[in-house]
């Protein structure tokens, strides 16, 4: 398992590599730069200018500016942004944590939701129950999630009030009432609305998911032997399916990790979340390279790192697997 | 001997069967009928009194009414007719991004599961790369990319879109053949063919591929609602199809600003959307149980 | 296998929850609570805390170091604070300084050369230190310094060839040449020595997130993404003032969340709402109100005179469309400016006919080709532009095109911007209507106004018609003189010009000299108004309106005074709540 594990990890050096000179063509092969902001403000001179752009060192050829970020990158220095002039690490050290927050707290909320009713509906498929369950799941999952964001702003936010204080329902801005820094209640508050966007979709998916994997694996031979030697039907269900069904549900959950953060780019920007997605979404528009590229590929290493973890609980998980 | 290589009678029998028990699945059936309707909403949309850049200024945000049934946006044009023409775009970019996900995931897939070695190696490690890229982020930064190359048909920015979406989603149809063929292969049908000299496109294409039809299908209709979604993420974020084009996603962007003022502007497009979404998971559920051979146990 | 699962899927959370554990990490301030000894009055009438919307972070609260529009609205507020300042009127008021040096004070030398500030007496930094002529030479020496990092402001600094502090109230700068900005230039703050560090390393200056400054409000947090808080400054020169005990910034990118803010009350000062002002005022009825000031930002449609896509960026070959007079004018005839701005933007524009639309240098000169469709389309017919079967029209006998041509033309915009869009929109409605086709395509912003190397398309001269929005400071003359001087045609020789049009008029040239050299405000401004007519006359360009900066404000706060000069918070030590 050790030796597995170490090669697993290797294996993912050339993939870093690929993602990254891809990443690098993307970012910087693409016209445009990060003055352009400048050079549209009149209160900017021409000189300043071309003094900028020397000092940023954006006129070297592509392959040098290459070598040298990776060079940093692995040296463990990101960069410096151009745009905020502040250490880059230190930028997204602040907003990783409340990415990680949100995400983390939409993908509890998902399992807790979407495990029962999974296994309910694979239960007694195509009953009645199984049929409501899928078209409220399917609804979620046909959601625009920025449209269930608007739309939970208008009617938590604005629409309905607490009747004893008129104020309303729930909070959207930000992760803290003013002057509540750091208040972990206060924060939860905060995080009823976004998580609900969030999660809506993945509870609908995961659901799905986990009732057609049971429903495979109920009509597997041990299944019917259990039922045959007369244990209890709920039993069966649980103490076997179950557990087989959410194996490939950690690789599902694994390889979804890109989408998951996807959505919070949109949950970040509706609900004024200061998450990754936003440092990333104000860094693309103002083309503020070295935020862009370190923002992208922390997070394309964050989820390399827990497609690893899956890997490795799946086969912590199910002892059949052997690791040649 | 396959389920292949029965003859056209038998093979019509099978389709039949398919057909029969998708359209047992009422829901399924149901959304095929809606589907259908919106196809020909849109196709017919020049049918429309209206036309999608009429402008009548001095007519904006007019409420539903009985000469614009879903009223007007800012500049009054005619939302109704502007959603029927958005629809065209959308539909299509979710049709044409998943044929060519699919094409190019079937590609990968078919190549890596049945030659494996180093072909399967690199390839994998390629899609595996695609698959950690964070998505939204690097659709982004490609449409930004692709956009601002000095390419005269990519200026018509719904190929963009098109591109870059598929560009981000073949990785799942590529693990689901690869998968699918590396079972396959191993299948006495597949050696027989081998022993009497097929050669390996033959066997990958006339005898390999048609037996992962079914999943390809459930898995095209996953990608497609997800493809459709994905077009309205980009252009509510600005990096979709541009204007003067609608589409369902241009619509409900521009709406933003108006969500209390004229919130109609930002429902229908959603709702549309939320419809067709809705109907291409109910037809990938159809397909899903038409497909499944256990389904015929578990009918009750 | 369960109990193996179960602990396997809390650990993960608890993982996830533990990374994020840690709170929001702000960047605390070291000490900037008020001292003892300036212990702040308890809160007086009109004090309390108001909330301002942002819709993105501001990069930094040094105005030197800032790019764009947004880090102003935050450091008028804390850092901007210098010896002169712009009011509503456009005006200069002395601030720290005693007075303004003028001529007729002797502060201004006759020869224009020399310079005398005298600053007010008893001065403080936020943190309590003395202000001293000392602190003008340091902003003079950072800013005259080529590896500053500055961005913004640094206009003339160059100039100043000798600075003398002969007490600490007193400093007098010699210039080499006459530079009007003279004023302009000290009206965007002061930095203190002791408080910042060496010119070279500006840009890591800690002061740029914890401004030392000499205006009315302290940073005391700034939760990264989130909000910027500041408490009032009790060094503020001005007795008595700020009312208020504080500001926090919040940075909200959503508009429906913004509007939605100040409808439950949560904010009292929301910039750029992005609803029309009739409509906003109807939904916030009894808790806010928007207000429009004139901005600075002035949209047009630039024509490109030159062919394009010819590999030939200069201006020999006139475009084979819009290098006919005829053709500009119908289109400019075309353009229902009207209902553009009142029924399209809904009045939150104001018109404009040329490029200079506010400010001392403002010229009203009226439209030539007013909105008249019979003109537009007899001009065209007279141009050899006979209209086609698609109701298009295709030149029979025009004056460069080729018999056949069909009147298409490109106009390039940005993307994300709905003013824009919808005013492009509208634009191709209304030349439909007299048979010329423009399609509309738009590219990101940071391609529209890239770099000749990046191949801009403006640079490059590879468009037709280009749609943007330009503005000026109160010291035009830079970007005047750059962008139609015949000179500044962008080329390989000289890829950064800024006449895009490749406009060639020797009058214009000889007005914009003139422009340059005076120190007689009249006189500049009757050559800017030379320029601004044959801007008019020639049509390189046609004006469609000015953008007027708007702002929701909250009913309850008083005492504001919004101005095309400065960001929303350049009176905030006005500002009272309640």
């Amino acid at each position: 398992m050790r030796t597995y594990a170490l090669r697993r990890i290797l294996q993912t050096i050339p993939i870093i590599f690929i993602i990254s000179i891809l990443l690098f063509l993307m970012v910087r092969a693409a016209p445009g730069g990060p003055l352009t902001a400048a050079r549209r403000n009149p209160n900017v001179t021409k000189e300043q200018l071309e003094r900028l752009e020397e000092k940023l060192g954006l006129n070297d050829p592509l392959p040098v500016q290459y070598g040298r970020w990776m060079s940093d990158m692995f040296s463990g220095n990101m960069g410096e942004s151009i745009k905020f002039h502040r250490p880059v690490s230190e930028m997204i050290s602040e907003r990783i944590p409340n990415t990680l927050i949100l995400v983390g707290a939409s993908f509890l909320l998902t399992l807790i939701l979407a495990i029962p009713i999974g296994v309910l509906s694979a239960r007694k498929p195509y009953s009645f129950f199984d049929y409501t369950v899928t078209t409220v799941t399917f609804i979620g999952q046909s959601i625009p999630v920025y449209w269930l964001g608007l739309g939970l702003i208008v009617v938590f936010y604005v629409t309905l009030k607490n009747p004893a204080t008129g104020d309303p329902l729930f909070p959207v801005g930000g992760m803290n009432t003013y002057g509540k820094e750091g208040d972990l209640l206060d924060t939860l508050w905060h995080l009823v609305l976004p998580v609900t966007a969030l999660s809506l979709g993945w509870v609908a998916w995961y659901s799905r998911f986990l009732r057609s994997s049971m429903l495979d694996i109920l009509h597997e031979d041990y299944i019917r032997t259990a039922h045959a030697k007369g244990l209890h039907a709920w039993a069966v269900h649980y103490k076997h399916a179950l557990s087989n069904a959410m194996l490939p549900l950690i690789t599902l959950i694994a390889l979804d990790l890109p989408s998951l953060f996807a959505g919070a780019l949109f949950v970040e920007t509706i609900f004024s979340w200061p998450g990754m997605g936003r440092l990333f979404w104000d860094a693309a528009k103002g083309r503020d390279y070295p935020v862009l590229l370190s923002v992208v590929m922390v997070t394309a290493v964050l989820i390399i790192v827990c497609n690893i973890l899956a890997d490795l609980a799946y086969g912590w998980l199910n002892p059949q697997v052997k690791y040649e | 001997m396959s389920e292949l290589s029965l003859g056209k009678k038998q093979s019509e029998g099978i389709a039949a069967l398919i057909i029969r028990r998708f359209f047992k699945h009422r829901l399924a059936g149901i959304a095929i009928a809606v589907l259908t309707v919106l196809v020909i909403g849109s196709a017919s949309a020049f049918l429309s009194r209206y036309n999608p850049t009429d402008q009548e200024p001095t007519n904006s945000f007019q409420r539903s009414n009985a000469e614009h049934w879903f009223g007007t946006d800012e500049l009054g044009r005619d939302i109704f007719t502007r959603i029927l023409y958005g629809g065209r775009v959308s539909l299509t970019v979710g049709l044409l991004s998943t044929f060519l996900s699919i094409a190019l995931g079937v590609v990968v897939g078919a190549l890596s599961g049945y030659f494996g070695g180093w072909t399967d190696s690199i390839l994998m490690r390629i899609t595996d790369a695609f698959l950690t890229f964070p998505t939204i982020f690097v659709l982004i930064l490609l449409g930004a990319f692709l956009r601002e190359q000095q390419v005269p048909w990519l200026k018509n920015s719904v190929l963009i879109v098109i591109i870059i979406i598929a560009a981000l989603s073949w990785m799942w149809p590529a693990r689901l053949v690869r998968g699918l063929f590396l079972v396959l292969r191993e299948r006495e049908f597949v050696s027989a063919t081998r022993a009497l000299g097929g050669s390996d496109a033959r066997i990958i294409i006339r005898h390999i591929l048609p037996n992962c039809i079914g999943p390809i299908l459930v898995s095209g209709t996953l990608q497609m609602a997800s493809a459709i979604i994905t077009e309205s993420g980009l252009s509510y974020l600005g990096f979709g199809v541009q204007p003067p084009t609608p589409t369902w996603g241009s619509i409900l962007a521009t709406a933003q600003n108006q969500v209390f003022r004229a919130p109609w502007i930002a429902f229908y497009p959603g709702l549309m959307i939320f419809i067709t979404v809705m109907a291409i998971n109910y037809i990938g559920d159809g397909l899903r149980d038409a497909f499944d051979p256990y389904v015929i146990h578990t009918e009750m | 296998m369960k109990h193996k699962l179960l602990p396997l899927l809390v650990l993960l959370s608890l993982v996830l929850g533990a990374c994020g554990g840690g709170g929001p990490t702000a960047t605390e301030s070291p000490d900037t609570s008020p001292t003892a000894e300036t212990e702040p009055a308890a809160s007086v009438e009109g004090g309390g805390i108001v909330t301002l919307i942002l819709p993105e972070e501001p990069t930094t609260l040094n105005y030197f170091l800032a790019d764009a529009a947004i880090v102003r609205q935050a450091a008028e507020a804390t850092s901007m604070t210098g010896l002169a300042a712009i009011n509503e009127k456009g005006e200069f008021v002395a601030m720290l300084a005693h007075e303004l040096p003028t001529l007729d004070n002797g502060g201004l030398s006759a020869d224009y050369l020399t310079v005398t500030w005298k600053l007010r007496e008893g001065l403080k930094w936020s943190d309590g230190e003395p202000l001293t002529s000392d602190d003008i030479r340091f902003t003079i020496e950072v800013l005259s310094n080529p590896n500053s990092g500055a961005v913004s402001g640094t206009g003339g600094f160059d100039l100043i060839t000798n600075i003398e502090t002969p007490d600490d109230l007193t400093v007098v700068l010699t210039y080499s040449q006459p530079y009007p900005g003279y004023l302009d230039q000290f009206a965007y703050g002061l930095l203190p020595r002791h408080a910042t560090g060496a010119a070279e390393d500006m840009t890591s200056w800690e002061w740029n997130r914890q401004p030392v400054g000499a205006g009315p409000f302290i940073v005391s947090n700034w939760v990264s993404g989130e909000s910027i808080s500041m408490t009032k400054n009790p060094n503020y020169f001005e007795a008595g003032k700020p009312y208020l005990d504080g500001l926090v910034f919040r940075i909200v990118p959503e508009p429906a969340a913004q509007t939605a803010m100040m409808m439950n009350g949560e904010a009292q000062f929301h910039l750029w709402p992005g609803e029309f002002k009739e409509d906003y005022d109807k939904l916030l009825a009894g808790k806010a109100t928007q207000h429009l000031i004139p901005g600075i930002w002035n949209m047009a449609i630039d024509f490109n005179l030159s062919a394009p896509f010819d590999g030939d960026p200069a201006a020999a070959t006139p475009h084979p469309i819009l290098g006919d007079i005829r053709v500009r004018q119908a289109i400019a005839s075309a353009i229902n400016y009207g209902s553009l701005q009142q029924d399209v933007l809904k009045g939150s524009v104001g018109d404009s006919t040329n490029p200079f639309a506010y400010g001392w240098y403002q010229c009203d000169l009226p439209r030539k080709f007013g909105y008249d469709v019979e003109k537009a389309n007899q001009l065209l017919d007279e141009a050899g532009w006979v209209m086609g079967d698609d109701g298009i029209r295709v030149a029979k006998g025009a004056m460069y095109a080729p018999d056949g041509t069909r009147l298409s033309l490109e106009l390039q915009g940005y993307t994300a911007f709905d003013p824009l869009q919808l005013t492009e929109e509208f634009i191709v409605e209304n030349l439909k209507a007299v048979g010329i086709e423009a399609r509309i395509q738009n590219y990101d912003f940071s391609i529209i106004f890239g770099t000749y190397e990046d191949n801009s398309p403006r640079m490059v001269g590879d468009f037709d018609m280009l749609i943007f929005d330009r503005g000026f400071t109160t010291e035009p003359q830079g970007y005047v003189a750059d962008a139609y001087s015949s000179t500044s045609i962008p080329t390989a020789e000289n890829p950064t010009g800024g006449n895009y049009f490749r406009w060639v008029n020797p009058e214009v040239d000889s007005a914009l000299e003139t422009a340059g050299s005076s120190f007689d405000q009249q006189a500049r401004k009757d050559a800017y108004c030379k320029v601004g007519q044959a801007v008019i006359d020639d049509l390189p360009q046609v004006y469609l309106y000015l953008f007027q900066d708007n702002y929701g404000v909250a009913d309850n706060l008083t005492g504001y005074n919004l101005s095309t000069w400065g960001s929303m918070t350049w009176d905030a030590q006005n500002w009272k709540y309640k």
